[in-house]
C-alpha cells in the first residue's frame, strides 16, 4: 500500500468561530456561500477541491466548542483526519475568553499529530489582532507565543498573528509556503540569475492556487511595500471572474509607456510574474525567455519529487 | 498580441505621462489610462502621494473580499475600527478626479425653519382643547396676561435647560439631555427624580389622551348612529338654536359655581328617547363602556417592540391642529363676536375678567409650553448653533400665537347670551354637538392622530422605564404587558370616574413642571456659575423666586 496514493494534507483546525472560513476564502478565494456559517460545525471533508502547492489538499475542520454528536465524530474519525498531515495551521481567536479549553483543544490536537504524522509542521495563528489595540499587539502576541510554545514540546511551532484587515495573513501565509516548499533556497537562488540574465526589474514567484509571494527577486528599491498583496488580491477577483464563465486564465500580459509586466503559469506549483521597466525589449523575448527558464526550474522541482515519495515509502 | 509588431513604446520622457493623465477622452492608446486607477495623483499633479499607503491596500483588499460574499452579507465588511478617519476618505469620480469627504458630523444638519417647525410641532398638544377653558378660569384679561407671562417664563427656563451640558467642564456632554445633566449635579437622586418626574408628564398625556380618545369615538359613534337611525337630538340638549349650534353639557343652575372639580352626569338629557336609543345609550356610553372598547385595539399596539411604524404618522398632529385653527376661524366667524368686559364682579352670562381661579390656567400652560425634556436633543440638529436662542424664541413665539388665537377666538365666540361663558368645556370640542360635521371631522383627526401617537408615547415611557430599572429596553414581553396594563389600566380608570381633562393636564403640568421647569434648571443654573464665580445675587434672587413659583404653582392646584 503505498502512501504516495494518499493526498496529504493541510489542516486549519481551530474553535468555531475562530475565523477559518473567512480565511480560508480570502486566501484561496473561495466565495463563502451564506449556508456555510449557517451550520454549526464546518465539516470539510477529503473531497476539497483546493489543492495547494499542487499536490497538498486543504481541510478545515473545526475543533473544540461543537456540540456532542460533533465531538463524538471527531473522536472516532481522529485517526482518520490526522493521518498523512504534511501542515497543521491552527488558529486562536485572540478575544477568546476560554484560553483554557482552546489550550486544551490544540494539545490534543498535538497529541493526534504526534501520534499519527510526527513529521508535519505545525503553524499557530493568533488571529483577529485587529480588535486588540494597537499598542498592545506586540505585548499580548509575545505573551501567547510563550505560551504555545512551551505547550507545543517536543513539536516545533511557529507562531503568527494575523488579521484579515491588515498585512499581517498575507505575510503569514507566505511565510507558511516559504516554509512547505523542499527547496526554496535553490529557487531563490535560480530566480535571481534569471531575473539578471533577462534584465528584469523585479521577478515574483506565485504559489498557484492562493498567489502567495513564494519568492522574489527584485533589482532595486520599490516604493509600495503593500505590492504583493495587492496583486495577489487583484489576480484572484480576475480568477473569481473568470471561474463564472467556467474558463481558466492562464498569462497576462500588462504594459504601458513605462512598463510590461508578464504573468505566466511557471512550473506545476507556480506562476511567474517578469516586470520589464525597459519598454524597448519586445515581449516576444520575454516570452521565450520565460518558456525556456520555465524548463530548468521544472527539471529543479522534479529533482526533488522522486526524493520526497522515496522518503515516504520507506515509512 | 498585435502591439508586438508596432515600433514598441518610443522612448518618452517621463514627465510627459504626468500630464497626459489628464485626457480622458485621447484616442492615443499611449496615453489611455488603464481601468483601474491607482489613486495616487489624481487630485492634482503633485509627485508627492495624497493617498497613504494604508488606505490604498484597504481599498484592495475591501474591493477583494467583497467579491467574495453575497453583497448583503456582512461577513466580510470592514470593522469600524479598521475604517480611516473622514480626515482619510477621498471619495473617486471615474473622470479622474477626486475629492475629500467633509468631515462634518454626519447626521443631518437643518435649516432653522425646520428647527422652529419641529419645535412647534412637539409642542402642539392636546392642551390646545383646553386652552379656552383655562381662559375661562383665569379671565378673559387675566388669561391673556397669563399666557403671555407663563410663555416668558418657561421660555427661559428652556434657554437655562438648553444651555445647561454646555457649562459642564471636562466631560464630553455632547449627547446628553437634561436627565444626564440632573445626573452630574445631582447624582443618583437627580437623575431619578428627572426621570419620575418626565414620566409623570409622559404618563399624564397617555391619561389625557385615553379620555379624549373615548370622548372623540363616543362623540363619532354617536354621530354615525344619529345618521343613520336619522335621530333628531336638537332639542335634548341645552344650547343655542340656529345651524351652527353650540351646547352646554353640563347645564349648572348657579352660574357662579366652581364645577371644574364637579362631575356632573346627566348623561343625554334629552325625555323621549325610543326604547333602541336606550340600548344604544346603554352600550356605547362615554365613561362606561367606550374605554374598555378601546383596550383590544390599543393595548396590542402598546406591545410592539419598536416604535418607528408609527413614528411615521407625526404629520398626522400638525394636519390635526392646522385642521383646528381652521375650524376655530370657522366657528369664529359664524358665532360673531360675544364680549362684554366685566372687571371683577360676576354676571350671569359672564366671567369677571380677573379671577381667582386663575393657578388652573397657569397649570394648564405648564404642560402646554413643556419641551423641556427633549429641546437639547431637538436643538443638536439645527445648522447654525449659535442661532438656537433666536430659533427657540421664534418657536415659543409662534406657539404661544397660536394658543392665543385659539382661545381668544373661542372664548369671545361663544354665544354669551343664551349660555353662560361658565360653560365652555375643558375639551371645547364638547361645546358642539355631535352632529355637527365639521367638528366631527376635527374629531375622526384628533383620534385617529392620537391612536397613532398613544404607541409612541407608550414606547417612550417603556424606553426610560426599563432602560433605567432593567437596563434592557425589552426584558422580556411579560414585563412590558404589565408596563402597559398599568398605564392603560390608569387611562381607563380616569376615563370612566374622572373625564376632566382641564384636571388631569393642570395637575400633571404642574407637577413635572415643578422639577424640569423651575426647580432642576434654576438649580443647576445656580451651582454652575457658582462653580464659574460668575453667581451673582440678583440672579440668586430670580431663579429663587422661579422655584418658589413653581411651588405655588403645584400647591395651588390642590388648593384653588
Amino acid at each position: 500500500m503505498s502512501s504516495t496514493a494518499m493526498k496529504k494534507k493541510v489542516l486549519l483546525m481551530g474553535k468555531s468561530g475562530s475565523g477559518k472560513t473567512s480565511m480560508r476564502s480570502i486566501i484561496f478565494a473561495n466565495y463563502i456561500a451564506r449556508d456555510t456559517r449557517r451550520l454549526g460545525a464546518t465539516i470539510d471533508v477529503e473531497h476539497s477541491h483546493v489543492r495547494f502547492l499542487g499536490n497538498l489538499v486543504l481541510n478545515l475542520w473545526d475543533c473544540g466548542g461543537q456540540d456532542t454528536f460533533m465531538e463524538n465524530y471527531f473522536t472516532s474519525q481522529r485517526d482518520n483526519i490526522f493521518r498523512n498531515v504534511e501542515v497543521l495551521i491552527y488558529i486562536f481567536d485572540v478575544e477568546s475568553r476560554e484560553l483554557e479549553k482552546d489550550m486544551h483543544y490544540y494539545q490534543s490536537c498535538l497529541e493526534a499529530i504526534l501520534q499519527n504524522s510526527p513529521d508535519a509542521k505545525v503553524f499557530c495563528l493568533v488571529h483577529k489582532m485587529d480588535l486588540v489595540q494597537e499598542d498592545q499587539r506586540d505585548l499580548i502576541f509575545k505573551e501567547r507565543e510563550e505560551d504555545l510554545k512551551r505547550l507545543s514540546r517536543p513539536l516545533a511551532c511557529t507562531c503568527f498573528r494575523t488579521s484579515i484587515w491588515d498585512e499581517t495573513l498575507y505575510k503569514a501565509w507566505s511565510s507558511i509556503v516559504y516554509q512547505l516548499i523542499p527547496n526554496v533556497q535553490q529557487l531563490e537562488t535560480n530566480l535571481r540569475n534569471f531575473a539578471q540574465i533577462i534584465e528584469a526589474d523585479e521577478v515574483l514567484l506565485f504559489e498557484r492556487a492562493t498567489f502567495l509571494v513564494i519568492s522574489h527577486y527584485q533589482c532595486k528599491e520599490q516604493r509600495d511595500a503593500h505590492r504583493f498583496e495587492k496583486i495577489s488580491n487583484i489576480i484572484k477577483q480576475f480568477k473569481l471572474s473568470c471561474s463564472k464563465l467556467a474558463a481558466s486564465f492562464q498569462s497576462m500580459e500588462v504594459r504601458n509607456s513605462n512598463f510590461a509586466a508578464f504573468i505566466d503559469v511557471f512550473t506545476s506549483n507556480t506562476y511567474v510574474m517578469v516586470i520589464m521597466s525597459d519598454p524597448s525589449i519586445p515581449s516576444a523575448a520575454t516570452l521565450i525567455n520565460i518558456r525556456n527558464a520555465r524548463k530548468h526550474f521544472e527539471k529543479l522541482e522534479r529533482v526533488d519529487g522522486p526524493k520526497h515519495s522515496l522518503h515516504m515509502r520507506m515509512r | 498580441m498585435e502591439e508586438e509588431n508596432r515600433p514598441l513604446l518610443s522612448p518618452e520622457p517621463a514627465g510627459e505621462s504626468c500630464s497626459n493623465r489628464g485626457s480622458t477622452d485621447s484616442l492615443d492608446f499611449k496615453a489611455k489610462r488603464p481601468f483601474h486607477v491607482e489613486p495616487r495623483n489624481i487630485v492634482d499633479n503633485d509627485p508627492q502621494e495624497r493617498v497613504s499607503a494604508e488606505a490604498a491596500i484597504l481599498n484592495s483588499r475591501v474591493h477583494y473580499y467583497s467579491r467574495l460574499t453575497a453583497s448583503s452579507d456582512r461577513l466580510l465588511s470592514p470593522p469600524n475600527h479598521v475604517i480611516p478617519g473622514p480626515e482619510e476618505l477621498y471619495i473617486y469620480s471615474p473622470l479622474g478626479t477626486a475629492f475629500k469627504v467633509t468631515g462634518s458630523d454626519p447626521s443631518s444638519k437643518n435649516p432653522s425653519i425646520i428647527t422652529i417647525f419641529a419645535i412647534w410641532n412637539t409642542m402642539m398638544g392636546t392642551s390646545i382643547l383646553s386652552i379656552p377653558w383655562g381662559m375661562k378660569q383665569a379671565g378673559f384679561t387675566l388669561g391673556i396676561l397669563i399666557l403671555i407671562f407663563t410663555g416668558l417664563l418657561m421660555l427661559y427656563c428652556c434657554f437655562v435647560v438648553l444651555k445647561s451640558p454646555k457649562a459642564i467642564p471636562y466631560v464630553d456632554t455632547s449627547d446628553w439631555e437634561f436627565p444626564d445633566v440632573c445626573r452630574y449635579y445631582f447624582g443618583k437622586f437627580g437623575q431619578w427624580s428627572s426621570l419620575i418626574f418626565s414620566m409623570v408628564s409622559l404618563i399624564g398625556a397617555m391619561v389625557v389622551y385615553w379620555v379624549l380618545m373615548s370622548n372623540f369615538l363616543y362623540n363619532s359613534g354617536q354621530f354615525i348612529y344619529n345618521y343613520a337611525h336619522d335621530v333628531k337630538m336638537s332639542d335634548s340638549e341645552f344650547g343655542t338654536n340656529g345651524s351652527d349650534k353650540v351646547i352646554c353639557p353640563f347645564p349648572n343652575t348657579n352660574p357662579r359655581g366652581n364645577h371644574s372639580m364637579g362631575t356632573l352626569y346627566l348623561g343625554n338629557s334629552g325625555n323621549e328617547t325610543s326604547s333602541s336609543d336606550v340600548s344604544f345609550e346603554h352600550w356605547w356610553s362615554k365613561t362606561k363602556t367606550i374605554p374598555l372598547y378601546l383596550i383590544p385595539l390599543l393595548l396590542p399596539l402598546l406591545c410592539f417592540r419598536s416604535a418607528s411604524f408609527f413614528a411615521r404618522f407625526t404629520f398626522l398632529g400638525t394636519i390635526s391642529v392646522v385642521y383646528l385653527i381652521a375650524l376655530v376661524t370657522l366657528k369664529a366667524v359664524h358665532l360673531g363676536f360675544h364680549l362684554e368686559f366685566h372687571w371683577f364682579d360676576t354676571t350671569q352670562f359672564y366671567v369677571p375678567e380677573f379671577r381667582l381661579l386663575f393657578p388652573q390656567f397657569t397649570g394648564v400652560l405648564t404642560l402646554a409650553f413643556f419641551i423641556h425634556n427633549c429641546i437639547i436633543t431637538l436643538m443638536k440638529s439645527n445648522r447654525n448653533q449659535e442661532n438656537n436662542v433666536r430659533d427657540l424664541s421664534v418657536a415659543y413665539l409662534l406657539v404661544g400665537l397660536t394658543y392665543l388665537y385659539v382661545g381668544v377666538l373661542i372664548f369671545a365666540a361663544f354665544p354669551s347670551p343664551p349660555l353662560f361663558k361658565d360653560c365652555i368645556e375643558p375639551n371645547f370640542l364638547d361645546n358642539f354637538p355631535s352632529s355637527d360635521v365639521t367638528v366631527f371631522v376635527a374629531r375622526t383627526f384628533l383620534l385617529f392622530q392620537m391612536v397613532t401617537v398613544y404607541p409612541l408615547l407608550g414606547y417612550l415611557v417603556r424606553v426610560q422605564v426599563m432602560g433605567q430599572i432593567f437596563g434592557n429596553h425589552y426584558p422580556s414581553f411579560f414585563h412590558i404587558l404589565a408596563l402597559n396594563i398599568i398605564i392603560v389600566g390608569a387611562g381607563v380608570l380616569m376615563a370612566r370616574f374622572y373625564p376632566n381633562i382641564g384636571s388631569i393636564i393642570r395637575f400633571s403640568g404642574a407637577t413635572c413642571g415643578l422639577a424640569l421647569v423651575f426647580i432642576f434648571p434654576a438649580l443647576v443654573h445656580m451651582i454652575s456659575r457658582s462653580r464659574q464665580g460668575l453667581l451673582r445675587w440678583p440672579s440668586v434672587l430670580f431663579h429663587s423666586f422661579l422655584i418658589v413659583l413653581g411651588i405655588a404653582n403645584l400647591l395651588a392646584q390642590f388648593f384653588i
